[in-house]
């Protein structure tokens, strides 16, 4: 594969930009190869869309290619091209054989495209033409019938615009025996696309969206008209309802398919047009669970048999939404939560002067009944933010799967809880802090089967990833049975590091701790020693930023645990208001243990740190003020301490007064500074702006770790 | 209609470096092309300017909360119709002395490239200026790195300013 | 939705504009400084979908329209389609980039009233004669 070593090319903008949309393509190529091979490996259908956007991919890059004079990766795309084309066209079936020489072709125009940007050129012609001449062979070799030529006696529009795919799945429809319908409707020419993206995805529902072809509109400088060309299931009027449109808005799309489809449905004597029976059903807008009365009397419950319906029913009750309208919504909700608690306050100030006692004590009565209903609301808005873990799990899955491929290791992945929720944010955010758990495992913690066989372990390594709601929080742990983490190695490496002192004595616990510190994890020698790679001080940072905690436990030779302990929701939350030095703090009630009154002799101080003896168990003290360098507080007088208590970690802070609870949304902080450690966000509080609300997992950690720094040698217990 | 065109070509292709260039020397020219609205505003007896379309709305100071942990010149936040949006000071951010706020001080609320938005303290806001673009003069060895340009009106100078190295504060 | 004719024969239309649909971003800013270099009163419009085209259409008043055929959402052919039925649009001309191996997709494009094709990878110079071709004849026409 010669490649032209034009360096004054390789540096101009042109060509970065080639090589960054290459990069990009051939991402989506091994997504979508991987998917295509899980699907397979599950013995779905294999999604044509799937393949054809392999097809368009390689399509793309041959193109691309070409114009900057890389032949050979042209070349190779070229190859790839044709077999994505053999099986896009149903010429060719998806077996072992061609997704192998896929994978082998994805990754060889990415090797060729790196060897270029390091400046190399050559050493991959030899694999390239061996390649070319495998998949040469593969390509000869006899292979399934085409589908058959036919009439597609479709409107000529349509036909004339139809690109040689287009006809091929349209052929593969109608030979399965589909109805093909055209669905039209006329948008706005401003907004089109959202009201067609809409239509779109209600039709993939129930069918196949062959084609999409705009018209002019009705005015045509104002609108346009969209025909899809559509597969499916549904009768035509029973597709009109469902999508909500005009009974004229779907129609057979040729005649002969109409013909076909009232030959099929029952004895309507002599009825050659299959609209006569519609016309009959087609009562003004029939709802979508009417759909099973419909369909029986036209006879039509060949293509509808009993199970589809089921649960065709059970996808029209589902809704899509945006989930920055349901930000809008929570927003809204905690507005009002707002307004509520102002009206609660108000209440009993009417109720404390006697002129206005009555009033106040209506108004406080509205109020409850107003504080149930707002709860309710509430209530339901979070249902509708939660989503489940599976698809996240899922995920995950595929990338074991793709890990047991490439490397050859037998482990397997085990999920519990893939039903249990989490707001949808938080969901999102998780998805990479968990891929690099699960990925260290895989690659570090489980052994290869040989050191398992000899440990008497079994040869296939498990990984179990368990989701389970514990009170306001939900846990996530994933537990592997590898060679655990090696506690004295790790505890080696830190002092090398400079991350602790070689003087401290640290606990089992805070050992295996140090493992998410930044500074030790990102060597890769300690990958051999910890059992967990580079990236868990990331994993740590990501999951503090979602104000959870992440703890890790472990034992030699057994095994280690990693888990996760997250809110269910960040939106609308109970908070306590503190006051210090003349500033006021928010501080999410569910973080709270308890709070105490203070006197400065209860304070033992002790290496430099301030402890509390609370119930015979030694509480960690931090000041607020010194924390946030909010001025010096005056140690003689009486604070409150306000436990907070993360999974079992404790911290009390000292604040100058309370103020009480109220319901709070966190809202970002927009602006310059990305994030402020220790600051979740801020609410508003009455009228007088905003108020900060404090990162509890953040300030507990703080705590945690400068305990584990600032404390000299200490005796061993 | 003309005949249909039909070309392939395998081989060395010599246009393509000098296209490549082409591409690149657009990229350019669509950078430095400036907008011709702005609204102009003072600090510390100066006038400055910021596109128009940066702006998002102009509102009178307000009880600013201060966010610990945070470079000199945010001076907090301000809680803006349920949105909390930290405030820079202007002055503090181009090096001129802090001075009380007063009944002109106003904040300018700006959009930002990813949605968000920041608040800028000034000492108050003039009007909006509309200059074509032959009178906009690329500032070279000016007061600040934070000035883009200089517009002329009338017998003035006004500073144009970049914003992204305004609320670039790791610099 | 005509702009104004050029003064006289002979003399240079003052704008023209052309309209480039392409997917591919890179492909897309090749095409454009190729037709740039046709000259200063050249203007190009990008889209980079067969929708945005749709959107854009109405606005811009083109002399040209250069357009792939492989795109996601409507593809070239469909886009063509839309173009040659529409009175306001229907005289602007038309050439489609295409890989080699569509032949029957070209094929069509031509049958839906395309005035040429281009195949990938072309050379510069090759587009820039097409449109030229293609500009001058519909001045003179």
């Amino acid at each position: 594969m010669t490649a032209r070593r034009k360096t004054t090319k390789r540096r101009t903008k042109a060509y970065r930009e080639f090589v960054s949309e290459a990069e990009e393509i051939l991402e989506r190529m091994r997504d979508d190869l991987s998917d295509l091979a899980d699907r397979r490996g599950q013995g779905a259908d294999v999604d044509p869309e799937l393949v054809n956007r392999l097809f368009r991919s390689a399509h793309s890059l041959k193109g691309l290619s070409g114009m900057f004079g890389l032949d050979g990766v042209s070349e190779l795309s070229h190859h790839l091209e044709d077999v994505l084309d053999g099986l896009r066209m149903g010429r060719t079936a998806v077996d072992e054989r061609a997704l192998g020489l896929l994978d082998e072709s994805v990754a060889l125009v990415a090797q060729t495209l790196e060897k270029l940007e390091e400046g190399e050129g050559a050493g991959l012609d030899e694999q390239a033409a061996e390649l070319i001449a495998r998949i040469d062979g593969w390509a000869r070799a006899p292979k399934a019938e085409a589908a058959g030529e036919g009439e597609l006696d479709l409107e000529p529009a349509m036909q004339r615009a139809l690109t040689e795919y287009e006809e091929h799945r349209l052929r593969e429809n109608v030979r399965r025996g589909r109805r093909i319908v055209v669905v039209e409707a006329n948008f706005d020419i401003l907004s089109f696309e959202e009201g067609l993206a809409e239509l779109t995805a209600a039709v993939r529902e129930v069918g196949e969206v062959l084609s999409t072809l705009p018209s002019p509109g009705e005015t045509p400088e104002a609108q346009i008209r969209f025909s899809l060309l559509v597969a499916t299931d549904f009768p035509p009027e029973g597709l009109a309802a469902r999508l909500e449109l005009a009974g004229g808005a779907v129609r057979p799309a040729s005649r002969s398919a109409a013909a076909a489809a009232a030959a099929r449905s029952e004895p309507a004597p002599g009825a050659a047009d299959a609209t006569a029976p519609a016309e009959a059903e087609a009562a003004p807008r029939p709802r979508a669970e009417e759909l099973d009365a419909e369909a029986e009397p036209a006879g039509e419950a060949d293509s509808l048999a009993g199970g589809d319906l089921a649960s065709l029913k059970s996808i029209s009750e589902t809704v899509r939404v945006d989930i920055r309208k349901l930000d809008e919504l929570m927003n809204l909700v905690g507005e009002l939560v707002i307004q509520r608690s102002a009206i609660a306050k108000l209440a009993r100030q009417l109720r404390q002067d006697a002129a206005t006692a009555r009033l106040g004590a209506e108004l406080e009565k509205i109020h409850k009944g107003l504080e149930r209903k707002l709860q309710e609301l509430q209530a339901g808005v979070l249902e509708v933010r939660m989503v489940p873990l599976r698809q996240v799990f899922e995920k995950l899955s595929r990338v074991v799967r793709r890990l047991r491929r490439d490397t050859d290791k037998e482990v397997r992945l085990e999920i519990r809880g893939a039903d249990t929720e989490l707001d949808k944010l938080i969901v999102e955010e998780l998805v990479d802090p968990l891929m690099h758990v699960v990925r260290n495992a895989f690659d570090h913690a489980i052994e290869t089967a040989e050191e398992r066989l000899a440990a008497g372990k079994p040869r296939e390594g498990s990984i179990r990833l368990e989701a389970y709601q514990r009170g306001n929080d939900v846990v996530i742990e994933a537990t592997d049975d590898g060679r655990g983490i090696d506690a004295e190695a790790v505890h080696r490496r830190a002092i090398e590091r400079g991350v602790v002192d070689a003087g401290n004595h640290l606990s089992r616990r805070e050992i295996l701790d140090l493992v998410f510190a930044p500074g030790l994890s990102t060597r890769d020698e300690v990958t051999e020693t910890s059992g967990r790679g580079v990236g868990m001080d990331v994993v740590r940072a990501n999951i503090t930023a979602l104000g959870g905690v992440v703890d890790v436990a472990s034992e030699p030779g057994r095994g280690t645990t990693v888990t996760m302990t997250l809110p269910i929701t960040l939106a609308i939350i109970q908070a306590l208001i503190v006051g210090v030095a003349g500033e006021r703090f928010a501080i999410p009630l569910n973080s709270v243990r308890e709070t105490l009154l203070v006197d400065p002799a209860e304070v033992q101080r002790s290496d430099g740190r301030e402890l509390l003896n609370l119930r015979g168990e030694a509480l960690p003290l931090r000041r607020l003020a010194s924390e946030f360098s909010l001025g010096e507080a005056l140690r003689e007088q009486k604070q409150y301490a306000v436990v907070l208590g993360i999974g079992d970690a404790r911290l009390g802070l000292l604040v100058d007064r309370l103020e009480g609870q109220q319901d709070v949304v966190i809202k970002p902080i927009q602006g310059p500074i990305r994030s402020v450690r220790g600051i979740a966000g801020a609410t508003e509080v009455g009228d007088s702006g905003a108020v900060l609300v404090l990162d509890v997992s953040a300030l507990v950690e703080d705590s945690r770790s400068r305990e584990a720094r600032e404390a000299p040698a200490r005796r061993a217990p | 209609m003309s005949e249909p065109v039909e070309t392939t070509r395998r081989g060395p292709r010599p246009g393509w470096d000098a296209l490549a260039r082409a591409a690149l020397r657009r990229e350019s020219q669509e950078d430095t092309a400036l907008r011709r609205e702005f609204v102009t505003f003072h600090l510390d007896g100066d006038s400055y300017a910021l596109p128009i379309e940066a702006v998002r709305e102009i509102v009178r100071l307000r009880p600013i909360t201060p966010v610990p942990r945070v470079p000199a010149p945010i001076r907090g936040v301000i809680s803006l119709r349920g949105e909390v949006v930290q405030v820079l000071d202007l002055r503090l951010r181009l090096g001129l002395p802090r001075e009380e706020p007063t009944r002109a001080t106003r904040v300018m609320v700006l959009h930002g490239d990813d949605g968000g938005v920041t608040g800028l303290l000034v000492d108050s806001v003039r009007d909006v200026l509309r200059i074509p673009e032959e009178q906009m003069r690329s500032d070279s060895g000016g007061d600040h790195e934070a000035v883009a340009a200089l517009l002329v009106r009338g017998n003035e100078f006004v500073s144009l300013l970049d914003i992204d190295r305004v609320l670039d504060l790791e610099a | 939705m005509e702009r104004a004719a050029p003064e006289g024969p002979g003399q240079e239309a003052s704008v023209q504009s052309i309209l480039v649909v392409e997917d591919s971003a890179t492909m897309r800013s090749l095409i454009a400084s190729t037709l740039e270099e046709l000259g200063p009163g050249v203007k190009i419009t990008e889209a980079s979908s067969g929708f945005e085209a749709l959107r854009l259409l109405p606005r811009g008043a083109f002399h040209l329209i250069v357009t792939d055929i492989n795109m996601p959402d409507i593809n070239g052919l469909e886009l063509v389609s839309f173009v040659k039925k529409n009175p306001a649009y229907a005289a602007i001309p038309l050439i489609i980039v295409s890989t080699e191996s569509s032949e029957r997709d070209r094929e069509k494009g031509i049958g839906l009233g395309a005035d040429a094709y281009l195949v990938k990878p072309f050379e510069p110079e090759d587009l820039r004669g097409l449109a030229r071709d293609l500009l001058h004849a519909r001045e003179e026409a």
